[in-house]
């Protein structure tokens, strides 16, 4: 009995961490970045090493909803970050959405960062594996 | 398999599919600000207020528990549950307290406001000290004299709370009305400023480095009531360093000395905490539960 309940905790850890990607993610149109801030450009960019603890921060931070490859969850309706409607966003803009959330979309603010480490974090989504948008 | 054993395992499950998270958390003891609990996590906090007693009083410890659960990305719901131990005297279980906390505003802003409403089932011993109103807690009578006089208050706070660069200032203005007796509307205030000790995080794993540090300094005290005159004085104020330190990937500790400003109240008030946050606790619970999650 106890080896069958672990074979059935393992199978349930796995089918958890192999839960659908959210390729089919539609962002919310009310979530904008104004112009200001869209603009602004990332402080880290030319110090590339800075991304080895954006990818630190983003396994703390956003791997809950967003997935280990940051392909999102599709129950959670988290966006896939590798897809182009995201990849294409300024880094000023990912800033904003990182620092303000999306509180009525389920996510949250983490302005409780430093400014930097939010920095940190948009330059560690540069570096995830780009997949085609899947388009309706 | 007999029933307790389904709960175990059940239990264990759903334990099993938790996700430890390691938000890096405000170190404050008493102020709030704006960040509330992310939705569907569970963080369980412990803490300590020890009072260090002038001549004539005697030292205690108040030990309190927490449970903070994200209702949504804009309402958090903590359940308090409380108690007290003074040296020479005895311990008892002082009651608990249900409060919620409602962030007013979606995006961030210059000022971020969150209402904070709270009930509290207490009795006149509470010594947690959680905030301070009025003349504060009363730390001189005997548990057997206090521990009878049972409280039902209701406590509202407006938090006012900022990010300037990377420190958080917040402020917090706190009415309390105790609905078991005429004492009419009590005030105090908390006020707290905090920054991490690193703004950038580096590539390695460790755990002594700036990077998992907060510190801060929290102000805070009583301003009177409404039936003995809005006033600072004949009330504690205390000004308390903070500091937090994040021990491992989903618990932090905190600790913080508070020196009495005045003659009031108990001189020191050192409290400890140890809190850990559970990610993923409503969806875990719900799958397990066969609901919708």
């Amino acid at each position: 009995m106890p080896g069958r309940m672990l074979i059935a905790m393992l199978v349930i850890v796995f089918l958890k961490s192999a839960s659908c990607q959210n390729t089919s993610y539609q962002q919310d149109p009310g979530w904008r970045a104004p112009a200001a801030a869209a603009a602004r450009p990332n402080p880290l960019a030319s110090r590339p090493e800075a991304a080895a603890g954006g990818e630190k921060l983003f396994r703390r931070n956003c791997v809950e909803c967003h997935g280990e490859n940051g392909a999102g969850i599709a129950k959670k309706n988290s966006a896939d970050l590798r897809l182009s409607i995201v990849q294409q966003q300024s880094d000023g803009t990912l800033f904003w959405k990182i620092t303000n959330g999306n509180a009525d979309r389920g996510m949250p603010s983490f302005s409780r960062l430093p400014e930097l480490q939010r920095w940190q974090l948009v330059l560690y989504l540069r570096k995830l594996k780009a997949v085609p948008d899947a388009r309706p | 398999m007999n029933y307790v054993k389904k709960c175990s395992v059940l239990l264990l499950m759903v334990c099993a599919s938790f996700t430890l998270s390691h938000a890096q958390e405000s170190p404050y003891f008493v102020t709030y600000d704006h960040h509330l609990e992310e939705p569907g996590n569970l963080e369980i906090e412990t803490y300590t207020t020890s009072g260090i007693a002038r001549a004539g009083q005697n030292n205690y410890v108040a030990p309190y528990m927490e449970l903070e659960y994200g209702v949504t990305g804009r309402w958090t719901s903590e359940l308090y549950l409380e108690g007290q131990g003074t040296v020479g005297d005895s311990a008892v279980f002082t009651g608990w307290r249900l409060e919620n906390r409602f962030r007013l505003l979606k995006r961030e802003h210059p000022i971020n406001p969150v209402l904070y409403l709270e009930y509290e089932s207490t009795s006149e011993a509470t010594r947690i000290q959680k905030e301070i109103v009025g003349g504060g807690a009363d730390v001189t009578s005997l548990n057997s004299e206090l521990q009878p006089r049972k409280n039902h208050e209701l406590e509202g706070k407006l938090i006012l709370s900022s990010t300037v660069h990377d420190w958080n200032v917040a402020g917090n203005f706190i009415a309390e009305k105790n609905l078991s007796r005429g004492e009419g509307f009590e005030f105090g205030y908390s006020f707290g400023v905090a920054r991490p000790l690193a703004t950038l995080v580096s590539g390695v794993h460790c755990r002594l480095c700036r990077e998992n540090f907060l510190a801060g300094i929290e102000f805070y005290g009583g301003l009177g009531s409404t039936q003995d005159g809005f006033s600072v004085h004949n009330t504690p104020h205390y000004v308390a360093p903070v500091i937090s330190w994040q021990v491992s990937e989903n618990g932090s500790l905190r600790f913080s000395p508070g020196v009495a400003l005045t003659h009031d109240g108990s001189p020191v008030l050192l409290r400890f905490g140890y809190s850990y946050e559970i990610r993923g606790f409503r969806s875990a619970v719900a799958q397990w539960l066969g609901g919708k999650h």
